[in-house]
């Protein structure tokens, strides 16, 4: 499980966006899921901080939020604006260290199995829904997916 | 007096899990829109090529080696400089049909490969179309060049000794709905396509598929 001490971080902002972008449609594989949190409770106009569990499926990588390669597409987290509530920063892991077999020279910055988003955030009293966007990009061993996005929608609850 | 507190506490479960219930379906209705705000946002539609094939996302229904013993389907993009280029521009040579990305790790691999291939066999008429998968967006002029720079940067980069031309996602639906790159097509010099690859391939492999496309179809 690649679950890395919150030392090892790397800080960015989200982007952000006043709907959602389009998702990867139904029918077409995503390799990547969101798995939890559904909710949280956080103390109302207080900083709060929460962590984001992701999986990516078996035999398959993604880029990291920083890739060594100008011309990978990196793993970013879009987050729609919404009242009352406001994310102020994204922690991302540092990725692993990956070689493809076929090219064992060149390092490549990866997130595999589990990793975890730590997001930064405040929020009024009420109830709010931080809804965006993970886009990633996936490969396996030997070929290459096209970037795609899964949903993130997690109930805040500000007391 | 306990039903009554049970029955409440009942409800108030029932209320909670309803109203989760009906925010996570507006966040997946939302998520239905067509709207892409950021540069990297995915989706929407793919840009009108003037392919036969029907734009489509995915290739979930894809099956290797479909095309293969048939006749590959008709094509004509636009190449880096503008240019209209058309599979049956190339009737009577053997071509491989490349599609990549720039963002393909395994696509950076063959291309060198490709480069030495091209220059061993053109002779013999073999030829090379690189189609580039890198999403284009057509509705935003700006981002376009900029795009488009950045596949010809990277071309240049690589030094890609054939033809690269753009918006190769128009094409999946009709040459069988990959869903991954890099894949290619061998061609025969009548059109037919001889074999297919999906994924990194040896470059022996590679060599002989080329081999195969040149020997077949005749002049």
């Amino acid at each position: 499980m690649l679950l890395l001490p919150a030392s090892h971080v790397l800080s960015g902002g989200p982007l952000f966006a006043q709907t959602i972008p389009s998702v990867s449609r139904s029918g077409s594989k995503t390799s990547v899921q969101f798995l939890y949190p559904e909710q949280i409770s956080v103390p109302a106009g207080k900083p709060f901080s929460t962590d984001l569990h992701f999986r990516v499926d078996p035999g398959l990588h993604i880029n990291s939020h920083s890739p060594h390669e100008k011309s990978l597409i990196p793993t970013n987290l879009l987050v729609v604006e919404e009242p009352g509530l406001k994310v102020q920063s994204v922690d991302f892991p540092v990725g692993a260290e990956y070689s493809f077999a076929f090219s064992p020279a060149e390092k490549l910055s990866i997130y595999s199995d589990q990793f975890v988003l730590r997001a930064h955030l405040t929020a009024e009293r009420g109830e709010h829904l931080l809804q965006g966007v993970l886009r990633y990009q996936a490969c396996d061993s030997n070929s290459c997916y096209p970037p795609k996005t899964i949903p993130v929608a997690i109930d805040v609850i500000a007391k | 007096m306990i039903l009554i507190v049970l029955a409440a506490l009942i409800l108030i479960s029932w209320s909670g899990y309803h109203n989760h219930l009906r925010r996570s379906l507006e966040s997946q209705q939302r998520a239905a829109s067509h709207v892409v705000l950021t540069r990297d946002g995915e989706g929407g539609s793919p840009p009108a090529g003037e392919a036969t094939g029907t734009p489509t996302d995915s290739g979930s229904d894809y099956r290797p080696g479909a095309l293969e013993h048939k006749a590959a389907p008709a094509f004509t993009l636009v190449d880096l400089n503008g240019r209209k280029v058309s599979l049956s521009d190339y009737r009577g040579k053997a071509v491989l049909v490349n599609f990549w990305a720039t963002w393909c790790g395994p696509c950076q691999v063959e291309i060198p490969w490709f480069i030495q291939l091209h220059n061993q066999y053109a002779s013999q008429g073999f030829e090379i179309l690189g189609v580039s998968n890198d999403t284009l967006d057509d509705d935003d002029q700006t981002r376009l060049e900029q795009e488009k720079q950045e596949v010809s940067t990277y071309a240049a980069k690589m030094k890609m000794n054939y033809p690269v031309l753009l918006h190769g996602d128009t094409l999946a639906a009709a040459y069988g709905n990959f869903d991954s790159l890099p894949t290619s097509f061998f061609i025969d010099r009548k059109g037919t396509v001889v074999a297919e690859t999906n994924g990194l391939h040896p470059r022996d492999e590679v060599e002989a598929d080329i081999k195969k496309a040149l020997a077949t179809g005749g002049q």
